[in-house]
C-alpha cells in the first residue's frame, strides 16, 4: 500500500532534478566522505598488513592489495548500479531474497563447490574468487525484514505471533550458518534482526523475554558444559595462556600497547609479521592501531559511529516523508555496519570473545567489500528517494 | 488517494539505539585509551619478550701468520643453518628440497628434527659457503636460520699441520699453536639485541649490547718457504725409503725459533674427515727416540770439560769390540788406536763407551742436563715430552757405558735440534720459540766457548772424506753434523731390523746460523744408515734453506770437502 506512494514520489522528483534541483539527487556527502575515508584507510592497512604474509605465500607482497583493489572496483560498480535503482525493485524482490539466501547457504554444503577454510565451510568456490555467502545473506535478511515489517506494521506492533514468524524465518538462516560454523555471522544477523523490530514498533516486554531466555541459555551453556563457557569467557584474561587459547588476543593487544599515541609508522608494525594471525582481514584494526596509533584508532570509531548515526537519521527521515520500508532499509543497514564494526573492535582489543568477523569496510574480503558498496549505495538511494520525497507536497 | 499514512516509530526507541550506538563507541574508546595508554608499559614488555632476543656476534679469530706475514691461518665467514624445530616441521612436505640442496639424507634429516621438537635451536649444517647458503634461504622454508661463522682455512695445508695445528668446529684451538695461543686468537664474542619475526628470522637489528672483540694475530718463527722445502724433503725421504715416520726440526742457532718443523705422515687440516691421531701428531715434539750416536759429541763434551782429553787425546778401540758383563760393546771395524775426533767421526761406540766409563758419572749427567736432555724444552707446545734420562748415580757400568752412545735415554727431535744450536752457537743453549722473536732472550752458557769450537771441529771431520756423513756437504758451505743409527728397542733388547735414522748439524761451520735434526723412522728399502737416509734430506734443505735466508758461504766452492777435512785450528775459526 505505501509501495504506491513511492512511484508518484520518484516520478515526480525526477523531473525537477532533471532541470533545476540537480544538488537533491547528489548522494550524501558526509557519508560518502566518511565512507571512503574508510574504504581508503582500509586499503592502506591491508596492503600493510598483508605484505609479509603475501610475500611469503605468493612471492608478490601486494598479492592482497592488488585483489582488494579488484574488489573495491567491481564493488564500486555494483554500487553505481544499486544507486540508480529505485528501492521499490529491493521491495518487491524482498519475498524472493530469501530462498534465494537459504539455496546460498546450502550451495555451501555442496562437495566441490563449498570451500574450508580454517575449518569453517563458508566459502563457495567461483573460478578465481571465492564467495563469503553469509555476507549476501545478511544483506538479504535486511531486505526481506524491512519488507515484512511494512507489510505487517500492525501485527508487529500488537501481537506476539508477528514477532515470532520472521524470527522464526531467520533461525533457519541461523542454523545454517551455525552448521558452517559461522557464529559471527549468526549474531549479527539475529541481533541487527532484533534491532529492526525495535523500530518497527515491536512490544518492549518481548525483547525482555528473548533476553531473559538467551541469559536462560547462557546460565546452562555454563552448568552442562563449562568448558565451552570457558572457551566463551578466555577472552577475560588471555594473559592465563599466552601461548594457546589466548595467542590471537594477547599480540593483538600486544600491537595496541605498541602502537602508543602515533603509532609505530606506516608498516613498521612487527606484529603482523606472522605473530598475528589472520592480520589482514579480522586483526587490521590491531595493526592500525600499532602502526598509526591511538589518534587513528579513535578516528575509525568515530567515522563508524558518524555512519551508524547518519543512517539512523536518514531512516528517521525517511520514516517522517512516509517511506517506511526506505527506512527500515537504513536502520537495518546502519545497525548491521555499526554491530558488525563493533563486534570487530571489540573482538580485537579484548572486550568480547574472539570470532572472526570481518570489520566492514576496511578488512580484506571480497564478499564483505562488494556487499558493503551495495549496502552504502542503498544506504544513499533511501537519503536520495527521502529528499526527492521531500521536494514533494508532502503535508509533513 | 486513501491510504493510511505509516505512522513513524516513537522518537524514544530511536533514542535508545542512538544511546547504545553512543555507549558502545565510548566503550570501545574507553578501552582504546586503556590499551594505548594505560597498559603500554606491560603490553610492550609483554611484546618484547616474544620478539626481542640477543643473539651472540661470532668475533674473529686472529690471524697465524709465518715470520714474514705469510698467512697460515685465516679465519674466512661462513654460514651455519639452523632451525626451529616446531616452526619448521610446518613445511614437512619441502623438506626433501632443503635436504637435496644441503646434501643431507632426507631420513636422517627427519630423525634429527623430530628427535628435537622440544628446542629452540638445531643446527643442520655448519659453515657453508656464503652462495650456498644464499640458496638455502632463498626456499623461504619457515623456521630456517642462518647463523655467521667463522671457518678456519689454513692455507700452507699439511706442510705447517702440525705445528699451527687446528680448531674445532666451533672455532676452538684443539691442536698445536691454535691450542697453546687460543686464547690470544679467540676474540670475545659479541652480542646484540634483535627483533625477530614469529619465523623466527631477524629482521631488524635493533642493539649492540656488546661489541665482537677480534682475536689477535699470532706470527710464527716459521719461515713458510723453508717449510715447505723441508715438507717436500723430507716426504720425498719417507716416500722413497718406504719408512714409516719422519721428522725434521730446524732451529736459528742464535734466537733458538723454530723455522721449520714438519712431520710425515702429515695430514690436511682442511679436511676435518682426515684428522686421526697417528696424522696429527706432532712427532718432533711429541714422539721419544734414543737418540744413538748423534749423542756422542755430548760424550765427548763432557770428556774435554774433564780436563783429562783433549781433541787429539787417543782411545785404544782394539779389536773393535769389548765384553762388558754379558754385553757386548762394538764397532762396525777395528779402528785401532784413535783421536777423539776420529771416535766422533768413524762413529766409535767402544771409543764413546770407554771415554764414559772414565768420567764421573755427575759429570756426565751434569753436561747432559745442560744441554736441555730429560726435560722439555719449555717451548710451551702441547703434548710436548721431555724423553728420559735416568738420574746418576743409579747407573750401572753398562748402562753408563751404552748411555755415551745414545741408548738408555730418549730424546725428541726438537731437544736435539736444540742442543746441537747450542753447539752451534759456541754452547749458548736458547730457550726455543715458537713465535717470532724481535729481541734474543739471554741464553744459558751450558758449555766453554773453546769446548763448543772443538766440537765443531769435530762434527766437521764427520762429513768430511771418511766420515759417516759425506753425504750431508753442501757445496758452498762447510757443514757440521753428526749421523745416527738408532736399533730400536724391542721386546727384551734391541730389534736387528728396524732402525731409525738420524741426522744432526748444523751450517755453515764457520758461523753456524741454522741447526737441524732429520729422523727417518724404519726406513725398509734395504738402506737405514743415518748417513744415507738422514744426511741426503739434511744436505738439500740445509742448501735451500741457507740460500733462502741469504747466508754467505763459507766454503770455497772448489775444495769445499777439502777444507773441512784439513781440520784447522779452533782459532782460525772465529765466529
Amino acid at each position: 500500500m505505501n509501495a504506491q506512494a513511492v512511484p508518484a514520489a520518484v516520478s515526480r522528483s525526477r523531473r525537477k532534478s532533471a532541470t533545476e534541483r540537480r544538488p537533491a539527487a547528489g548522494p550524501d556527502r558526509p557519508l560518502l566522505l566518511a565512507v571512503l575515508t574508510l574504504v581508503g584507510l582500509g586499503l592502506v592497512m591491508v596492503a600493510s598488513a598483508s605484505s609479509a604474509i603475501a610475500e611469503r605465500q605468493s612471492g608478490d607482497p601486494f598479492f592482497y592489495l592488488w585483489r582488494q583493489l579488484a574488489f573495491a572496483g567491481f564493488g564500486a560498480l555494483l554500487a553505481v548500479g544499486v544507486w540508480h535503482l529505485p528501492l521499490r525493485f529491493w521491495q518487491q524482490a524482498g519475498p524472493w531474497l530469501m530462498p534465494l539466501g537459504v539455496f546460498l547457504l546450502l550451495l555451501v554444503f555442496v562437495p566441490g563447490l563449498g570451500r574450508e577454510v580454517n575449518g569453517s565451510q563458508r566459502w563457495v568456490h567461483l573460478g578465481p574468487v571465492n564467495l563469503q555467502v553469509s555476507e549476501f545473506v545478511k544483506l538479504f535478511v535486511i531486505l526481506y525484514l524491512a519488507g515484512y515489517l511494512v507489510r505487517h506494521q500492525a501485527v508487529v506492533r500488537t501481537s506476539l505471533g508477528g514477532f515470532l514468524r520472521p524470527l522464526a524465518l531467520l533461525l533457519i538462516f541461523a542454523m545454517l550458518l551455525l552448521l558452517q560454523p559461522d557464529y559471527g555471522a549468526a549474531a549479527v544477523m539475529l541481533m541487527t534482526a532484533m534491532g529492526m523490530m525495535w523500530l518497527g514498533g515491536a512490544r518492549l516486554f518481548q525483547f525482555l523475554l528473548l533476553l531473559a531466555g538467551l541469559a536462560g541459555s547462557l546460565a546452562l551453556l555454563a552448568w552442562i558444559s563449562p568448558y565451552r563457557m570457558e572457551r566463551l569467557t578466555a577472552f577475560l584474561n588471555p594473559w592465563a595462556d599466552p601461548f594457546d587459547s589466548g595467542f590471537q588476543l594477547t599480540q593483538a593487544l600486544i600491537a595496541f600497547g605498541r602502537g602508543e599515541w602515533f603509532g609505530v609508522g606506516l608498516g613498521a608494525s612487527v606484529q603482523k609479521l606472522f605473530y598475528l594471525p589472520e592480520a589482514h582481514t579480522d586483526f587490521l584494526f590491531a595493526v592500525l592501531a600499532e602502526e598509526l596509533g591511538l589518534v587513528a584508532v579513535l578516528a575509525v570509531i568515530g567515522l563508524f559511529g558518524f555512519i551508524v548515526l547518519r543512517a539512523m537519521a536518514i531512516g528517521r527521515r525517511a520514516e517522517e516523508r512516509d517511506l517506511p520500508f526506505q527506512a527500515f532499509v537504513a536502520y537495518g543497514i546502519g545497525i548491521w555496519i555499526g554491530l558488525q564494526a563493533f563486534i570487530n573492535l571489540g573482538v580485537n582489543m579484548g572486550v568480547l570473545p574472539t570470532k572472526g568477523l570481518t570489520l566492514p569496510l576496511m578488512s580484506y574480503g571480497g564478499s564483505s567489500l562488494v556487499v558493503m558498496g551495495i549496502a552504502v549505495a542503498l544506504l544513499l538511494r533511501v537519503d536520495r528517494e527521502t529528499r526527492q520525497a521531500g521536494q514533494g507536497a508532502r503535508p509533513w | 488517494m486513501s491510504k493510511p499514512l505509516h505512522k513513524p516509530v516513537s522518537a524514544f526507541r530511536l533514542a535508545v539505539v542512538g544511546g547504545v550506538v553512543l555507549l558502545a563507541g565510548a566503550v570501545l574508546v574507553w578501552r582504546a585509551v586503556d590499551l594505548h595508554v594505560f597498559n603500554r608499559d606491560f603490553l610492550k614488555n609483554q611484546g618484547d619478550a616474544r620478539t626481542l632476543r640477543v643473539v651472540p656476534v661470532a668475533a674473529h679469530r686472529g690471524m697465524i701468520t709465518d715470520r714474514n706475514g705469510e698467512p697460515l691461518a685465516i679465519s674466512t665467514p661462513v654460514d651455519s643453518v639452523w632451525v626451529q624445530p616446531k616452526v619448521f616441521a610446518t613445511a614437512h612436505d619441502r623438506w626433501p628440497e632443503l635436504a637435496r640442496l644441503l646434501k643431507l639424507d632426507p631420513e636422517r634429516l627427519q630423525r634429527l628434527v623430530l628427535a628435537r621438537q622440544d628446542r629452540e635451536f638445531v643446527y643442520l649444517k655448519r659453515h657453508l659457503s656464503p652462495q650456498l647458503a644464499e640458496r638455502v634461504m632463498a626456499l623461504g622454508l619457515p623456521g630456517v636460520n642462518l647463523q655467521r661463522e667463522y671457518r678456519r682455512y689454513y692455507p700452507a695445508g699439511e706442510v705447517t699441520a702440525h705445528v699451527v695445528g687446528f680448531t674445532d668446529i666451533d672455532d676452538r684451538g684443539q691442536e698445536g699453536l691454535e691450542l697453546a695461543y687460543d686464547e690470544w686468537l679467540r676474540g670475545t664474542p659479541g652480542s646484540k639485541r634483535v627483533l625477530r619475526d614469529r619465523l623466527g628470522r631477524v629482521v631488524r637489528n635493533v642493539e649492540q649490547i656488546r661489541k665482537p672483540e677480534p682475536g689477535r694475530n699470532l706470527a710464527l718463527s716459521l719461515d713458510r718457504r723453508i717449510q715447505y722445502l723441508a715438507y717436500r724433503e723430507l716426504k720425498r725421504a719417507v716416500f722413497r725409503h718406504r719408512a714409516r715416520s719422519g721428522s725434521l726440526v730446524i732451529l736459528d742457532v742464535h734466537s733458538g725459533e723454530v723455522l721449520a718443523m714438519v712431520n710425515q705422515p702429515a695430514f690436511n687440516p682442511n679436511d676435518r674427515g682426515q684428522f686421526r691421531p697417528a696424522q696429527t701428531r706432532n712427532r718432533a715434539v711429541t714422539d721419544v727416540f734414543e737418540p744413538g750416536s748423534t749423542i756422542k759429541p755430548f760424550t765427548i763434551a763432557a770428556a774435554l770439560l774433564s780436563g783429562r782429553y783433549r781433541p787429539d787425546s787417543r782411545i785404544d778401540t782394539s779389536p773393535g769390540h769389548y765384553r762388558l758383563g754379558r754385553a757386548v760393546i762394538r764397532d762396525s771395524r777395528d779402528y785401532g788406536r784413535i783421536t777423539l775426533t776420529t771416535v766422533i767421526q768413524k762413529s766409535s761406540n767402544v771409543g764413546a763407551s770407554k771415554i764414559a766409563l772414565s768420567l764421573p758419572d755427575a759429570l756426565l749427567y751434569r753436561v747432559h742436563t745442560r744441554f736441555g736432555f730429560g726435560a722439555d724444552t719449555g717451548s710451551g707446545f702441547p703434548g710436548e715430552v721431555g724423553g728420559l734420562l735416568n738420574d746418576a748415580g743409579h747407573w750401572r757400568r753398562i748402562e753408563k757405558a751404552t748411555l755415551a752412545y745414545g741408548y738408555g735415554m730418549s730424546v725428541t727431535a726438537l731437544q736435539l735440534a736444540r742442543a746441537y744450536a747450542a753447539l752451534a752457537d759456541d754452547g749458548r743453549l736458547h730457550p726455543v720459540r715458537f713465535l717470532r722473536v724481535e729481541k734474543p732472550e739471554t741464553a744459558r752458557q751450558v758449555v766453554p766457548v773453546r769446548i763448543a769450537r772443538q766440537i765443531r771441529r769435530m762434527l766437521e771431520a764427520v762429513v768430511a772424506e771418511g766420515g759417516t756423513g759425506t753425504r750431508a756437504r753442501i757445496a758452498g758451505y762447510r757443514v757440521a753434523g753428526k749421523t745416527g743409527t738408532v736399533k730400536k728397542a724391542a721386546a727384551g733388547g734391541y730389534s736387528e731390523d728396524r732402525y731409525i735414522a738420524v741426522f744432526a748439524g748444523f751450517a755453515p761451520a764457520s758461523r753456524p746460523r741454522l741447526a737441524m735434526v732429520v729422523t727417518v723412522n724404519e726406513p725398509r728399502d734395504g738402506v737405514y744408515y743415518g748417513g744415507q737416509v738422514a744426511a741426503p734430506v739434511f744436505s738439500r734443505v740445509m742448501a735451500g734453506a741457507l740460500r733462502l735466508l741469504g747466508v754467505a758461504p763459507d766454503a770455497a766452492p772448489a775444495h769445499p770437502v777439502r777444507l773441512a777435512a784439513l781440520g784447522r785450528p779452533d782459532t782460525e775459526a772465529t765466529p
